[in-house]
Parts: structure tokens; sequence; C-alpha cells
């Protein structure tokens, strides 16, 4: 039982590990998105134009 | 379960490829439907009923189609010069106008099409993006199923809400986020940390499990299931009381998720007010962020500032576990040299995403942004990214978790976080709209 608590612990504290990698990941694809808007790659069309219309 | 997956294991990609292709599909789907019926359709409803109504009202006869198109247009000439001599400062959109079948049955008929009707009926029930999604993602796993092959790629679509947080800084100004921040501290002092607070105390006079309860009360009171992550190793819990406050928390979340807007409506909050109901009060960013943009963009303009000051507590509330669970109990037991590494639990347990968000704020204060950057930010691409993590929350939410809910965490987890939406609504109300706006 010790033992299955030692591995839960251990997997606890990888999952935290991992939400923070997550967290350098989404802060480098904000960044691309604010880069890509500060350069007109995306612009004030684009949103709409990814839809079909009436 | 799927709590996380690794997105930054390269390695992992091909993995998570195809479910995530899929949650892309799926959003697009959903920000389709949201855009024709809920924008379009919407907006031919509103449109027949001007061309009808002084018809109906005072007998006027319904103009040719050819007319009605001049008119638009002249209409929209009109409006871009002034704009171009300066006189109007936000520049006009080109006119919606119905197509030439639509119009003439609306002329010779007096009535509204079906279509028209239909979107007009699904924006009163705000049956949007947010709620297609979730409603549909949940349909679909608890029916057909998702692949095996899917899931993990449905794992790894959740945490795309971040990049949306962190660029709907774009909208804000640092004295928007102070205001309704400093206000937010008070909300998430008194609700989140009082209720983990209030937890563990009633935990340990109930002879509650502390792995439990103290799982719960981070769980319950400040951030869903990260802040439950974060605090197992403390509180040395068990895998099982992990799965029982994990359920727990998704499910008080899913049934808020489903039944907050309404709710709020229903009493007549304002999206302000809605936003900070919200943000104290569901228990898990996703849900909340999806609860809010539910309700619409001001709710979750403020929601978002709410949210960001709460999860920042998590480090504050894995202090009190290890004081609470650690600390004190050794001290009781005369073992004396257990202290608490401030810097290690910040430095360790600090949602780092929140810093991408203050850096928007700042060069928002600073000027670095036009106001259309502004709008594909904080609106149009805020919505992308929301998507994707609503397709990914929808297609995981599975009755079997929610089926783990259970024990004595149960109890007392539900209650408390019920009885902490119920005060907190009425202390957002009583504070009132002003006070949470985001100009």
């Amino acid at each position: 039982m010790a033992e299955n608590n030692n591995d839960f612990e251990e997997k606890a504290n990888k999952a935290f590990s991992i939400e923070r990698k997550e967290d350098y990941v989404v802060i480098a694809i904000a960044a691309i998105t604010v880069i890509l808007v500060f350069t007109g790659a995306i612009d004030g069309n684009f949103f709409s134009s990814l839809f079909i219309k009436y | 379960m799927g709590v996380a997956v690794d997105l930054a294991d390269v390695k992992q990609w091909p993995k998570m490829l195809p479910g995530f292709l899929a949650c892309l599909v799926f959003a697009w789907i959903g920000l389709q439907w949201d855009f024709y019926v809920i924008g379009q359709m919407r907006r031919g409803f509103t449109e027949s009923t001007s061309i009808l109504k002084p018809h109906l009202e005072r007998g006027k006869p319904i103009k040719a189609y050819e007319e009605y198109v001049q008119n638009k247009e002249d209409g929209y000439k009109g409006a871009l010069s002034l704009y171009q001599i300066g006189l109007e400062k936000v520049k006009p959109t080109p006119p919606f106008m119905l197509r030439k079948a639509d119009y003439e049955y609306v002329a010779q008929t007096k009535q509204i099409p079906f279509k028209f009707k239909f979107g007009d009926l699904m924006n009163q029930f705000q049956f949007t993006y947010v709620a297609f999604l979730l409603l549909g993602g949940m349909i679909i796993r608890n029916t057909v199923g998702v692949p095996k092959f899917l899931q993990a790629g449905t794992v790894a679509a959740r945490p795309i809400i971040k990049p949306g947080i962190i660029i709907l800084g774009a909208y804000y100004m640092w004295s928007d986020v102070l205001r309704v921040g400093a206000i937010g501290i008070g909300l998430v002092i008194v609700f989140v940390m009082g209720l983990a607070a209030v937890i563990s105390v009633w935990g340990k006079r109930a002879k509650a499990d502390d792995g439990l309860m103290g799982l719960m009360s981070a769980g319950v009171g400040v951030c869903g299931v990260s802040a439950a992550v974060a605090v197992a190793p403390v509180v040395n819990a068990k895998p099982r009381d992990f799965f029982y406050a994990i359920g727990t928390l998704l499910l008080f979340g899913t049934i808020c998720l489903f039944t907050f807007p309404y709710i709020g409506k229903a009493i007549g909050m304002s999206e302000p007010v809605y936003g900070a109901w919200v943000g104290t009060a569901i228990l898990n960013t996703a849900q909340l962020v999806a609860a809010a943009t539910w309700y619409g963009h001001d709710a979750l303009l403020t929601a978002n500032v709410v949210n960001v000051v709460r999860i920042g507590f998590i480090p504050m509330v894995v202090m009190w576990a290890i004081y609470y669970y650690v600390v004190k109990p050794a001290r009781a037991e005369g073992i004396q040299g257990q202290k608490i590494n401030v810097v290690q639990v910040i430095k360790e347990k600090f949602p780092l995403f929140i810093l991408g968000f203050f850096i928007m704020v700042t060069m928002s204060e600073i000027g670095l942004f036009e106001a259309f950057q502004k709008d594909i930010l904080g609106r149009d691409l805020v919505r992308i990214f929301m998507a994707i993590g609503f397709a990914g929350v929808g297609l995981n939410i599975a009755f079997e978790d929610l089926k783990k809910a259970g024990g004595a965490a149960f109890g007392i987890g539900f209650a408390s976080a019920a009885i902490k939406a119920v005060f907190a609504a009425i202390v957002v109300m009583l504070i009132g709209t002003e006070a949470f706006r985001i100009k």
C-alpha cells in the first residue's frame, strides 16, 4: 500500500510538472499568435474568411 | 481520465495529432454554427422584422428588392464617406442584406422564414458555440464514444483555452485588472481560501481522511483539478481519494457549467456580475471560462481577471495544506524543524501562463495594440482558441468519471461548494455591475 502511495505521489508530481511544461507551450502559442497579428499575417478578415456565409 | 498530457513532449505529438485534428474540425463546426445560425440567421430575423414592421403596423407597402438593395448600399456609402472625412470614428461594416429569394418570401407571405426564426430561437436559448461544443462533445463521448486513437489528442486540446486567456489580455488596461483584481482578491480570500479552510476543519471534525479532505479543500476551494494535483503529494493522498475528489470537482463543475448561464439570466445578472460570480464559484478554469463565454464577452472579461487571481492563489493553498496537514500535526507530536519553504512552493506551483496574460495587459497599457488588433486578438482569435479547448472539454466529459465522485468527499465538497456559489452570487450582486465592468 505504501509503495502504491509512493507511486501515486510520483504520478501526481509528474502531472504537475507536465502542467508546468504545458504552460511553456501555451505561452509560445500565444506569442506566435501575437507576432502573426503584428505582422499582419492575421488580419481583420481572417476570422470571417474561415466560414461559409449566408 | 487524462488529467494532462505532455504537450511539450514532441515524441508524443504523432499520438496526439489525430485527436487534436478531430477537435479542430469539431471546433470549426461549432464556430460555423455560431457564425451562421446565431450570427447571420439571427440577423436575418432582425432584418425581416424591420422589413415587415412598417407594413404590418402602418400598412406601408414593402419595397421592391432592387430598391431595398439600393437603399442599403446608399446608406453604407454615406456612412463610409462620413468615416473617411473623420466625422465617424468607427469604420462602418457592409450592411447585412437578405437574399432575393428570402426577401421575396418575406414580402409575399408576410412571414419570417423558418431558418431566421430558428437562429433567433437558438440565440434566445443562448445555444452558442460554447453550448454546441460542450453538449455535443458530451453526447458524442457518452453515446458513440471517442475511439482510443483519438483520446490523447482530445485531452491535448483542452489546454488550448490557455493561449486564449493570455491573448485576451490585449483587451485590458492595468487599471481594470487592478480594480477588478482587488475585489477578486477579496472574493478569493473570503470564499475560496475561506472554503479551503472550512473544508479542512470540517473534514477533521468529521474524522474524514486527511488526504481526501486536503485534496477536496484545495480542489473545491481554489482551482479544481490543478490545485488537487498540486496538493496531492503534500497530503499523501491515496489514488482512491484523488479520484473521489476529482470526480466530485468535475461533477460539480459540469452541473454549474450547464445551469449557471440560465440561473444568471433568470435572476437578471449583468454580464460583469455574472463573470465575477462564475470566477468565484466554478472550480475549474476550463469550465469557468466556458460558462462565462456562454453568457457573453463582457462576462468572460471579468471572469478572466477573477480566475487569474484565483489560480494565482494555488501556491497559498499548497502552503495551507503543508501547514495544516504536515507542520501542525508534527508540532502537535512535538517534532520540530518542519518548515514551509515559501519561495520553493511559489516557484514550483505558480501557474506560469498567468505571466503571459500580465505581459499582454502591459503591452495593451503602453499602447502597442491598435484597436483593430485588440479586436482580432481579444474577440476573433480568443474564440478560435476557446472553441478548440471546449471541443476537448466536451469530448472528455465522461459519465464514468463523474460517477467516481463519492465517499465523504462528495457530501462535504459538494455541499460546501454549493453554499459558496449561493453566497458568492449574493455578494457579487450586492457589489454591483460597475465594480466588475472591464471598460
